[in-house]
């Protein structure tokens, strides 16, 4: 694989700059070539080059991409598929109709059905745009994956233009064509195609439908321990089902299938932010937590993800809130997140002072945002969170208060109501404090001394327990080079055989040694 | 047994339940009958008969009456698979006219899951509800309201809202509600109160007579000072705080492991 075309395929840097944010340290070698000025250099040619030099880049680079997935089928290394599929992103972008034709047209015979097919899928104008020079030179597909990446391709275009009912019709034959091929190199390219299968069936509505394929896909994917569908799979049918507020079957989804541990950062993000969801809504905060904070933290921080990112931070805000924590101050000055998150830190200050009128205006002015989020039912369960604060806060200022006056202070019902809600704070420990019912007040305790109990050191645990698992994690993702691999053992066994020789000698010269010992 | 069949034992099992005083027993035994006939006519694998809405919509009639009676022979087991199978009519048949009983029943079966405690099921449950209904339709707002006095501890409007409750099947979910809210409040006034009169205790526990107090509180092993005329909870200061060794060493055996690891 020359470099040279590669290299000047790159003009459309500031697209690059997205898939490379996410490029692993294995592609380093290839992508630290590229230093900025180059880039910028090449971005004011990309203005002088006409359409038809665009176009022929575009081609160039599918070709190029051609020969990677060749080569990854014929290595059996994943990774070259992998670095083809990261481009697609920037791709995209400058993905034409007539440059797909061309490439159609350069790719099959003229007779051949895929050819037909996809051309027909372009629609009748680009058929102008092949030149006999394409057809003169067509290569003869080398392997399945090359078909797939064009069948791929295309679906894209069709998506990026809205043509959803062809989109639908293309990415069945294209689901059924990977299904026959069982290929372990197709892996990764069949993880996209179900990717783009279910979105097209989600933007016409359609999601139902395609639940029974995808959920057999998986369980297929799973017997054969490819890492990439069985990830990208699992997460399209944990969306499917939360695109129709299934949440018992999607918890039933994930506690009987296993999250493969090679998953990409990507989908390992979606993932935990569905896991996160779903036990929030089973009032396990910590776990759901947890699984939020992974998914802040694994999901690549540029703008293409400000979607994800503000989804999740949400979330991650009304967790936090419900178990009894305030989220930072400086989460919500992000430029990215301020204004989606603004409903949130009006919810957030209303719980952080206690009050719960601020509260139930909050939520009566947002009611359509929070809907919208689904995170509605979440947030009225916040309304008790309030009132805890609210005693919490009282109980710390009074050492002495009458149940009255807590009643008005929380505008609640009646005293009886206040007596019954201080007693269960009380039991809860949420306050330390006891009730005088004669007299109708309550008295709180002093504070105890934290560091006489064991929480510290449960704290300590916890740290220690992270900084562990950090360690481990890092160990396990090292990744080392598969030729050195094979050097080294070539090297072990070279030494090997020195060592044997070394043996035998000595054991000659103990021998010798034997013969000639009068010597000594 | 053909649909014509079922369809006049559907008539009689509706006509028998929705008369002034229904026989109970002779609406098992149609129940009974027509789950057969059901079955036979496979309204559980229906994946061929999709269209059938008619079918479809008797089956769950069927189903929708199961679910009332079960309230009301206070058969819970029995009401939750009702409940189980009327899902599928209520969340993948969209196509199927609505039914005026479908928020009721699932307004009755939040209540069940609440009455048996099992909150993270009421809101997994909660989130299937579609939006619109959630706010506005009184038999689901009803259990809503109940969830949240239960939380914030307001017993007195779980005691309150026997009164207006959408219909009369929930009344059978609050008495079991009732029961379980008096423990709840009795645990939390041992940890609130050093001490509480007898007759106060009463008052906050919703019992009326003399004799039902003294028995809880025998239940729960309350101190009462007949001559007071007081309960006396036992303190929880006399407790000894224990080292937690086992925990310790389980601890520290687990980072020497990890550091020799490291190491």
């Amino acid at each position: 694989m020359s470099e040279a075309p590669r290299r000047s395929t790159r003009l459309n840097k500031n697209q690059e700059e997205d898939s490379k944010g996410k490029a692993k340290a294995v592609d380093q070698d290839v992508e630290m070539e590229e230093t900025p000025d180059a880039a910028a250099a090449a971005g004011s040619k990309s203005t002088v080059l006409g359409e038809k030099e665009l176009e022929a880049l575009v081609i160039a680079d599918i070709k190029q991409h051609f020969a990677l997935f060749t080569k990854s089928a014929k290595t059996h290394e994943a990774r070259f598929a992998i670095r083809a599929l990261r481009s697609v992103s920037s791709l995209r972008k400058r993905l034409t109709a007539q440059a797909l034709a061309r490439t159609i047209a350069s790719s099959y015979g003229k007779d051949d059905e895929a050819r037909k097919r996809l051309l027909g899928y372009l629609g009748p104008d680009v058929l102008s745009s092949i030149t006999p020079a394409d057809e003169v030179a067509v290569t003869k597909l080398e392997t399945p994956e090359v078909d797939v990446y064009l069948h791929l391709l295309v679906m894209i275009y069709l998506l990026d233009q809205g043509q959803l009912e062809k989109g639908i019709e293309l990415s069945n034959i294209t689901v059924h064509m990977v299904q026959e091929l069982n290929r372990r190199s197709l892996d990764q390219l069949a993880a996209k195609v179900y990717f783009y299968y279910s979105r097209f069936y989600e933007l016409t509505g359609r999601l139902e439908e395609i639940r029974p394929t995808l959920l057999n896909a998986q369980r297929t994917a799973t017997l054969r321990r490819d890492d990439d569908t069985q990830s990208t799979l699992i997460n399209l049918l944990l969306r499917n089902y939360f695109h129709y507020n299934l949440y018992d079957q999607a918890d039933k989804l994930v506690s009987k299938t296993a999250f493969p541990e090679n998953a990409t950062n990507n989908q390992l993000a979606r993932y935990m932010y569905y896991l996160g969801r779903i036990k929030a809504i089973q009032l396990e905060y910590t776990e759901s937590h947890q699984c939020l904070l992974q998914a802040v933290r694994k999901a690549p921080q540029n703008n293409v993800t400000a979607g994800f990112q503000q989804e999740a931070n949400k979330l991650l805000i009304i967790v936090q809130l419900l178990m009894g924590e305030i989220p930072e101050r400086s989460l919500f000055r992000q430029p990215m997140l301020r204004k989606p998150l603004a409903p949130y830190f009006q919810i957030t200050q209303a719980v952080r002072i206690g009050d719960l009128n601020k509260f139930q205006e909050t939520l009566a002015t947002h009611s359509a945002t929070f809907n919208a989020d689904k995170n509605y039912t979440l947030i009225l369960r916040l309304r008790h969170n309030v009132i805890k604060t609210g005693i919490r806060m009282i109980s710390l200022s009074y050492s002495r208060i009458s149940l009255r006056d807590v009643c008005l202070k929380l505008h609640l019902d009646s005293e009886e109501d206040a007596e019954y809600i201080v007693a269960k704070a009380i039991r809860d420990g949420v306050i330390d404090a006891t009730i005088d019912h004669e007299k109708g007040f309550m008295r709180s305790k002093e504070n105890v001394d934290i560091y006489s109990t064991n929480e510290p050191q449960h704290a300590f645990h916890q740290r220690i327990g992270f900084c562990l698992k950090l360690h481990n994690d890092s160990v396990k993702a090292m990744r080392f080079p598969l030729k050195t691999v094979n050097q080294d053992a070539a090297e072990v066994e070279a030494a090997r055989d020195q060592e044997r020789n070394l043996v035998q000698e000595i054991a000659e010269a103990d021998e010798d040694m034997d013969e000639d010992h009068g010597e000594l | 047994m053909a649909i014509s069949e079922v369809k006049s034992l559907v008539q009689a099992l509706s006509k028998e339940y929705n008369s002034p005083n229904p026989d109970l027993a002779k609406c098992g035994q149609y129940l009974s009958k027509l789950k057969i006939a059901l079955i036979e006519l496979q309204y559980l694998t229906h994946e061929d008969r999709h269209n059938n809405i008619e079918e479809l919509t008797l089956a769950r009639d069927v189903l929708e009456i199961g679910a009332q009676w079960s309230v009301r022979t206070k058969d819970i087991p029995s009401f939750e698979r009702y409940m189980a199978q009327l899902q599928t009519y209520y969340n993948d048949h969209r196509d199927l006219p609505p039914s005026p009983l479908e928020y009721n029943l699932i307004g009755l079966n939040l209540l069940c899951l609440l009455s048996q405690n099992r909150i993270s099921d009421f809101h997994t449950a909660l989130e299937m509800i579609d939006p619109e209904q959630l706010h506005n339709n009184p038999a689901i707002q009803h259990p809503i309201k109940l969830e949240q006095s239960l939380m914030e501890g307001s017993y007195n409007r779980v005691w309150s809202s026997r009164s207006d409750v959408p219909s009369k099947e929930y009344l059978f979910f609050i008495d079991i509600l009732m029961d379980t809210i008096r423990n709840e409040i009795a645990s939390c006034s041992e940890k609130a109160y050093t001490s509480l009169p007898l007759k106060d205790a009463g008052t906050l526990l919703f019992f009326t007579n003399m004799e039902d107090i003294l028995n809880f509180a025998q239940e729960r092993n309350w101190k009462v000072n007949p001559a007071e005329q007081k309960a006396y909870f036992h303190s929880d200061a006399d407790e000894k705080i224990s080292i937690p060794a086992d925990q310790i060493i389980k601890q520290t055996m687990f980072y020497a492991r990890d550091m020799d690891r490291i190491v």
